[in-house]
């Protein structure tokens, strides 16, 4: 039987444990995500005060570390609502690029594909890519460049499967803006994996 | 001769849809919203069409549904693959101190 266990009610919450087991994961799942250290420190810290508070409803359910990252999504989530509100977006989406130079061609063909940007077949299946972390690395990467906002609502649709109305709501901006934000991201992402990771060799 | 035939009528098809319908610049916008809505009627039997004629938006759609699956399958994970190690010294003392001060 896998019954949850229950500690008993004296046991009192080990910050400093907490710290030193969660700590490096928790601020690494933060800046992957913020893409700021301050802020992802800032995140790592404000979990562990709300799990003081709460550490009389974890009575034990579940794993410590899925607990303590539970709130740490809130947390993040919190911040992205701060910076929207901060720094609301305007009718139109200017930051990032549209990368109109991949579909540079001479007419008739303006607007197709421009070969040096065009796909090439990757050969690679999802199951594989997930195994591999220096192609993370290079994910990683690549998202750095982007805007903080493009990155952010990225990440939050591709990475944590967010519904496009939720990102909305987050990060204050109207649902056209975020298709249009998500599909410059897509572009550049998708070019820049292509030429660091798929044929690295060119 | 009638594979040649053939052909050429293909090609023509072919040459022809592509001046016809939406740009190449065009339909990747629509892909990455067909990742965001559903798409009209019209919308789907233009992006059908493009597909069909045009191995480069198919891998681009191919693309984009590689990273969505590869990424989702890891948000869970350790995510070790983020570059430097893991908390300053400075902010895991900061930290340490300021979770005491609340003991």
């Amino acid at each position: 039987m896998n019954a949850p266990q229950r500690k008993s009610p004296d046991e009192s919450p080990d910050p400093g444990r907490w710290l030193d087991d969660h700590g490096d994961y928790l601020f690494k799942y933060a800046v992957f995500r913020l893409r700021d250290n301050n802020a992802a420190e800032d995140a790592v810290q404000e979990t562990f005060l709300a799990a003081l508070k709460a550490y009389k409803q974890f009575e034990g359910r579940g794993s410590e570390r899925t607990w303590l990252v539970g709130i740490l999504k809130h947390k993040i989530v919190d911040h992205f609502r701060r910076a929207g509100r901060e720094a609301p977006l305007g009718e139109e989406p200017d930051e990032g690029s549209d990368h109109r130079e991949f579909f540079e061609r001479p007419e008739p063909w303006q607007g197709h594909w421009n070969n040096d940007y065009a796909p090439n077949e990757w050969h690679a299946t999802p199951a594989e890519l997930i195994e591999r972390n220096d192609f993370w690395k290079v994910f990683n990467d690549c998202l750095s460049p982007l805007p903080q906002r493009t990155a952010s609502a990225f990440t939050l649709r591709e990475v944590d499967g967010l519904k496009s109305e939720e990102i909305c709501e987050i990060l204050s901006i109207k649902v056209n803006n975020l298709w249009v934000i998500l599909h410059r991201a897509r572009l550049h992402l998708r070019n820049c994996l292509e030429l660091n990771w798929f044929r690295p060799e060119q | 001769m009638a594979v040649k035939l053939y052909d050429k009528l293909k090609h023509s098809i072919r040459y022809w849809l592509l001046r016809t319908l939406p740009t190449c610049q065009q339909t990747v916008e629509k892909i990455s919203q067909s990742m965001e809505r559903s798409l009209s009627l019209q919308e789907r039997i233009n992006l059908k069409l493009h597909l069909w004629i045009c191995a480069w938006c198919q891998w681009y759609l191919e693309h984009l549904q590689i990273i969505r699956k590869t990424a989702r399958a890891k948000a869970d994970e350790p995510p070790e693959f983020v570059s430097g190690a893991g908390l300053s010294n400075e902010a895991r003392e900061r930290i340490r101190r300021r979770l005491t001060n609340q003991n």
